[in-house]
């Protein structure tokens, strides 16, 4: 780039980066600063800690749980929103003639607010009004009363559920404008070929696809992991913080306790989190970006 | 230069001159927990008070109770307080130890304001530290026992019964037909203060404390953890999914007639009044031949240290917790008790119990960190209707509260 491109670069790109900068990373360098500092709404005169804050963070076990149902609630939603996505893309993929408005029905979930979509799930859990029990008792399968929320057991795999079900159409509009990118000819030269439908999408239509799929991943991993209202909505974090993660533990430090500094060391690990996979979804963006060129 | 100041001879000439100098503007925050039109009410008493004080205009901001408490402190901490505001009574002792809020014993004084006129609870729930950060806006109690009264009839259960320890179990347990989807009794631990005030009144009514006077955790003592092991007995008679039930999920079962008894406090009447159920109210629940101790909830009106206007939102403080005002601005119980008098014998069924309950009722603990003690007594709740043996479980939330410092 000659210099003076160089510099016409700058000028374009600063009125751009100055809010950037005072919106997203004043507050995320904000955050990172006052991990170092014991400081709550009744201790208005922040104290220099260093790390105490994060050795007691270590050294209490309810920061073990909020990783591990972390990495359950976020590993199963997103696996799940990913496959449950990718089948109904493929369903959705045929031209048949109500494809048109399967596609509208199938984005409901993810068009309603987060919160309503939360309720309608409290609603369908509630042990003694809800759907799913009483769905069950019809077929047989249980004697009802079952309360998926308020039993540690089952609080978390319930919520995951619901996310699944509130998510998934992200993944199945990704999947379809991608499956609608997939060539034909090759796909049609697999079939003369004699590959059967499971050997033409193994072959054929998932490799290419690779780059929206890692993408896609890395995408619903980040949302996922930062998803708030379903869990609060639901639980709270609870029974016994059964369901607590990163989102809705920093919540309730913050404005729930008012423990602003205990907050901003849970802040901190999220922010940590989330730029590993940023950095994966650049990665996976640069490496898709590449292979274009080269067949390109 | 003497053109200049000719000119602004000539302006200043020109310029009206008003009686008095530029209007106060006093930003007053509020949170709505009923739909009973409160914004509107409190707007008309705002026009009487700018009518009696022509020189203050009261900017009213009514927010919904859910959002209250994470819209005033983000306004707080980031430097916009209004100039008052109505603060949850859990939340006076950390407001006074944060420095953001004024304290008003000079002020109290010289008004002439005193404990007398208020409910003796909701006048300790503005004390902290030996000094005065609030005064008493409006009040409730936790928890009255509404019972449907053609379930306790078909079930030839005394509703009086219900206010004792062993009428309430028994009660529970003639009510309660799982297989028919009928319960006795409504209870509920979900992360909620709910599940804490209902837990308090139960051990308070036992003669038990949650802290001690020296601050220390006081859930180990006998009397509490009796209290906590009732609670317990009385889960089998309960719908299921305690762990997660509020207070609002047993309404809906209340209402139903699915559920005979829930627990609320007095604000619960306007929606019972609209239903078709025969009901009524029990005042607590203690021991035989002791008094039910209820848990006082309410809130109380502060000003902020930030307030330019500190004068001007002291009048409209005693404004609003007039005798003749109070009744009209407020969605729970005034906290004014001839106002309390006067709106319970208009708007609620039974306001001689009321008063009563209100008068035995207790504050919870005034500690600044209240807001982490709940959050164990919470845990402690989930973990005594899950099983756990109540001493154990009280040792535990003991050893948390005591950490704290």
């Amino acid at each position: 780039m000659h210099k003076r491109n160089r510099w016409l670069a700058w000028v374009f790109l600063v009125p751009a980066m100055i809010p950037v900068a005072i919106l997203m990373y004043y507050p995320m360098v904000g955050t990172a600063i006052e991990s170092f500092y014991s400081t709550s709404f009744i201790n208005p005169n922040p104290q220099f800690v260093g790390l105490e804050l994060y050795r007691e963070l270590f050294a209490s076990g309810e920061f073990g749980t909020i990783v591990w149902n972390s990495c359950i609630w976020t590993v199963f939603v997103v696996l799940f929103q990913n496959l449950f996505g990718f089948a109904v893309a493929l369903l959705l993929d045929r031209e048949l003639p109500t494809s048109g408005l399967m596609r509208s029905l199938v984005l409901l979930p993810w068009v309603l607010p987060g919160v309503v979509a939360a309720i309608l799930w409290r609603f369908m859990y509630d042990p003694q009004l809800g759907l799913i029990n009483s769905f069950l008792v019809r077929i047989g399968l249980s004697g009802g009363g079952q309360a998926w929320l308020a039993e540690p057991a089952t609080a978390m795999g319930a919520a995951i559920v619901a996310a699944i079900w509130k998510g998934f159409p992200f993944s199945t509009i990704v999947y379809l404008a991608a499956l609608q990118n997939v060539d034909r000819e090759q796909v049609e030269a697999a079939t003369i070929d004699g590959a059967g439908a499971w050997r033409r999408l193994i072959h054929v239509v998932i490799p290419s696809m690779r780059e929206v799929i890692v993408i896609n991943l890395v995408l619903t991993t980040m949302l996922t992991f930062n998803y708030f209202d379903m869990i609060w909505v639901l639980t709270r974090g609870g029974p016994q913080n059964a369901t607590h993660i990163f989102p809705t533990k920093i919540y309730e430090l913050g404005f729930g306790q008012f423990r602003f500094g205990e907050a901003a060391t849970y802040g901190v690990f999220s922010i940590l989190v989330l730029a590993v996979l940023l950095a994966l979804y650049f990665l996976a963006r640069s490496a898709g970006g590449r292979r274009s060129m080269a067949r390109g | 230069m003497r053109k200049m100041a000719l000119i602004a001879a000539v302006l200043g000439l020109a310029m009206p001159t008003y009686s008095h100098a530029e209007d106060v503007v006093l930003k007053f925050w509020d949170n709505q927990q009923t739909e009973s039109g409160l914004s509107q009410y409190q707007q008309e008493a705002v026009k009487s008070f700018e009518a009696e004080n022509p020189d203050i205009k009261v900017e009213v901001t009514t927010v919904p109770y859910p959002e209250y408490q994470q819209r005033l402190l983000t306004a707080v901490q980031g430097g916009n307080a209004p100039d008052v505001s109505t603060i949850d009574q859990i939340w006076v002792a950390a407001f006074a130890a944060a420095g953001v809020i004024e304290p008003l014993d000079e002020l109290a004084a010289s008004a002439k304001i005193s404990a007398d006129t208020f409910f003796p609870g909701a006048w300790a729930s503005a004390n902290y530290d030996g000094r005065l950060w609030g005064i008493p806006f409006n009040v409730d109690v936790w928890q009255f026992s509404f019972y449907n009264e053609d379930l306790l009839k078909a079930a030839a259960i005394d509703p009086a019964s219900l206010a004792t320890f062993e009428g309430l179990k028994a009660a529970g347990e003639k009510l309660t037909d799982e297989a028919a989807g009928k319960y006795g009794i409504g209870l509920f631990a979900h992360k909620g203060e709910d599940t804490v005030v209902v837990m308090d009144s139960f051990i308070f009514s036992n003669g038990g404390k949650v802290l001690n006077e020296d601050g220390s955790c006081g859930l180990t003592s006998d009397a509490s953890v009796e209290a906590l092991a009732y609670l317990q007995s009385l889960a089998p008679y309960a719908p299921k999914g305690i762990a997660n039930a509020s207070s609002g999920d047993m309404r809906e079962l209340f209402l139903n007639g699915s559920l005979a008894v829930e627990f609320w406090p007095a604000l619960e009447q306007p929606t019972l009044q609209k239903s078709a159920l025969n009901w009524d109210f029990v005042v607590g629940t203690a021991p035989e031949g002791k008094t039910p101790i209820g848990t006082f909830g309410g809130w109380n009106l502060v000003v902020y240290s930030d307030s330019p206007h500190k004068e001007a939102a002291w009048k409209f403080i005693q404004f609003l917790t007039r005798e003749d005002v109070n009744g009209k601005v407020v969605d729970l119980i005034p906290a004014n008790v001839e106002a309390a008098d006067a709106f319970l014998r208009a708007n609620r069924t039974g306001p001689e119990r009321i008063l009563e309950h209100l008068d035995n009722a207790a504050p919870r603990p005034l500690s600044p960190r209240y807001l982490e003690v709940s959050d164990i007594q919470v845990t402690l709740a989930q973990d005594v209707f899950a099983g756990m043996d109540p001493k154990e479980a009280a040792e535990k939330a003991c050893a948390a509260i005591d950490a704290l410092g």
